[in-house]
């Protein structure tokens, strides 16, 4: 199990209801992790809308998870 | 062409009153003077007008043209009469058309009062007794001389004394100077959007004293973008952004030049006017217009400053338009469609959040025109309002566009297929006119929508989220896709253009464009 730190922005905050969390996972990559809380969380973007960033860089969403990383889920926003 | 005249005739109201139609105007008020059956006492049975015409033209022409300066009025004309009146005749016809009744009243108003206490005609009365006098001009009460100091300012173009812009503060900063105002005096920015974003970044721009402004923008105010568009008010309600952003910018700072365009740019339009700017600050809330202003950033080699918001955060991107720097496609490849992104309207948005990124745009633009330093330009920033956080991601643009063949071949793509997407768009007046032209009118809006707004015409209901599995309901005849704004009919009607659907199209501006404001 991997214990990582997510951070929402936008409609994903919206819809989780926090900005962020810890969540401890087995997801193997980020994109396993993103399936996993598009499940429990009710997300309704799919993974190849958004961007993931992790420890504060732009990542690939085969990147394997390790204890302590800090994710990122960035939805384009259109609002102006 | 003129809008004052003496008439020796009676005056064609019907003709006056068409001549003062115009699309733009939402009400028409006029005021009529009649020759009345006594004065002070004395009972009246005619009266003769004499007029010195040449000076009285020209005078009338200048009133009419204060009362259209002073209250913004669409157009306004005045008739007079001269030679003999009867009882019942008209002496006098004054009209004005606007977009608002209070600009129309007030415009009235000003040109009879001025017109009785300025214009070169005297009046001869002829009474019942017999006699006949020349009655003096008396003094007028006129109401513009009493108004308060809360008039509309920006309505006002006549300035007493010419304006010179004092930029002292800021060339003060070792990193403007003289040098660096004469840089800023020489630069044009484009500024897609005046509203959320857009009021700040051309308020900022205008003040700092940018030598040319661009403005897009090819909505009219609503009363709903007061809370977060800081450059209007009430008033506005029903106008042009543009044509208000640019009245603006003319009260702000006269020495800055304003181009405008009323109409959201296109793919047939978008590269030739980034190439008479040397920076675009993308500020509209439409992801359709960031993809193409992005492309033709990249296309021209013109920087650009995108900047969006959702409800309380906002991202930040300066895109350098330079070889090995990345773009918007780099980040997300291909644009999403409008549903997922979220939108003020449905979102919701705090009034500040967009005027924090406006500033931060304004900021970044004046580093960039400035040559200062700008560390986090190559970044993706996150500005969450929450916590108060910025964060910034730096993008890496090898995982990009690169792995497409690079920005500029992903942008060459990208415009090729907006120029036959556009073919989606068509304009209606009226959607009656639609019908009539032989369209099934396809209504793509949510539920909740259709309640509170439905629509005036009878239409097939089809959410924008489900045209596509739907697509072969499409196949024979022609349909126009119809939302609140025209953006996801357009993204519908494209979609299912690539499904092979040959008569799909979108209704543009939607359903907002065909209200007439007033």
């Amino acid at each position: 199990m991997t214990v990582v730190h997510l951070q929402y922005y936008a409609q994903l905050r919206e819809q989780a209801g926090k900005s962020g969390e810890q969540v401890v996972t087995s997801a193997a990559s980020l994109r396993d992790l993103y399936d996993e809380l598009r499940a429990s969380r009710g997300f309704s973007l799919a993974a190849d809308v958004l961007k993931v960033a992790v420890n504060t860089e732009f990542s690939t969403w085969d990147r394997p998870l390790r204890d302590g990383d800090t994710v990122v889920f960035i939805p384009p926003v259109a609002g102006g | 062409m003129s809008r004052f005249e003496l008439s020796s005739a009676a005056v064609d109201l019907a003709e006056q009153r068409e001549r003062l139609r115009h699309a733009s105007s939402g009400g028409f008020c006029a005021f009529e003077g009649w020759v009345r059956n006594s004065n002070e006492g004395r009972e009246v049975d005619g009266l003769s007008y004499e007029a010195y015409a040449e000076l009285a033209l020209a005078e009338g022409e200048r009133i009419v043209a204060e009362a259209i300066a002073r209250y913004g009025v669409t157009d306004a004309r005045c008739v007079h009469r001269t030679g003999d009146l009867a009882i019942g005749d008209m002496a006098v016809w004054v009209g004005a058309s606007a977009p608002h009744r209070d600009e129309a009243f007030r415009a009235c108003r000003y040109i009879i009062d001025e017109i009785k206490h300025r214009l070169p005609i005297w009046k001869k009365e002829h009474y019942v007794t017999g006699e006949s006098d020349w009655v003096a001009c008396t003094h007028v009460y006129r109401e513009h001389e009493h108004e308060g100091h809360h008039h509309h300012h920006h309505h006002h173009h006549a300035h007493a004394e010419p304006f010179v812009p004092d930029y002292s503060r800021q060339v003060r900063l070792r990193e403007v100077g003289e040098a660096g105002q004469a840089k800023l005096a020489a630069s044009r920015v484009l500024v897609i959007g005046a509203g959320g974003l857009g009021c700040p970044v051309i308020s900022y721009l205008a003040g700092a004293g940018v030598g040319t402004l661009g403005i897009v923008d090819g909505d009219r105010l609503d009363a709903s973008n007061l809370h977060r568009q800081t450059m209007y008010d009430a008033r506005d309600v029903g106008e042009y952004k543009a044509e208000l952003a640019s009245r603006r910018v003319a009260a702000l700072n006269p020495a800055v030049q304003v181009q405008l365009w009323k109409e959201p740019l296109d793919a047939g339009n978008v590269l030739d006017v980034f190439r008479q700017f040397d920076l675009v600050v993308e500020c509209t809330d439409d992801m359709r217009s960031r993809y193409l202003s992005s492309d033709a950033a990249v296309l021209t080699g013109t920087p650009l400053i995108l900047a969006s918001i959702y409800q309380y955060e906002g991202q930040l991107q300066f895109v350098a338009a330079r070889p090995g720097s990345p773009c918007l496609r780099c980040l997300w490849p291909q644009e999403p469609a409008p549903e997922t992104v979220g939108s003020c309207t449905l979102a919701g948005v705090l009034g500040p959040v967009p005027g924090v990124l406006g500033a931060m745009q304004a900021t970044e633009a004046l580093k960039f025109l400035l040559g200062m330093p700008q560390p986090n330009a190559g970044a993706l920033s996150l500005v969450n309002l929450i916590d108060l956080s910025i964060q910034h991601l730096p993008i890496d643009a090898a995982h990009g566009c690169a792995e497409q063949g690079g920005c500029v071949e992903v942008a060459r793509r990208a415009m090729a297929r907006a120029v036959e997407e556009d073919e989606v768009d068509l304009a209606f007046d009226r959607l009656e006119d639609a019908v009539a032209a032989g369209f099934q009118l396809v209504d793509v809006r949510e539920m909740e929508e259709l309640a509170s707004d439905p629509m005036p015409v009878a239409a097939v209901h089809v959410p924008s989220a489900r045209v596509g599995e739907r697509a072969g309901e499409f196949a024979e005849g022609r349909y126009l896709l119809v939302c609140a704004s025209g953006r996801r009919s357009a993204h519908a009607a494209r979609l299912l253009r690539g499904e092979g659907v040959r008569g799909a199209y979108s209704l543009v501006g939607g359903l907002n464009a065909l209200r007439i404001a007033g």
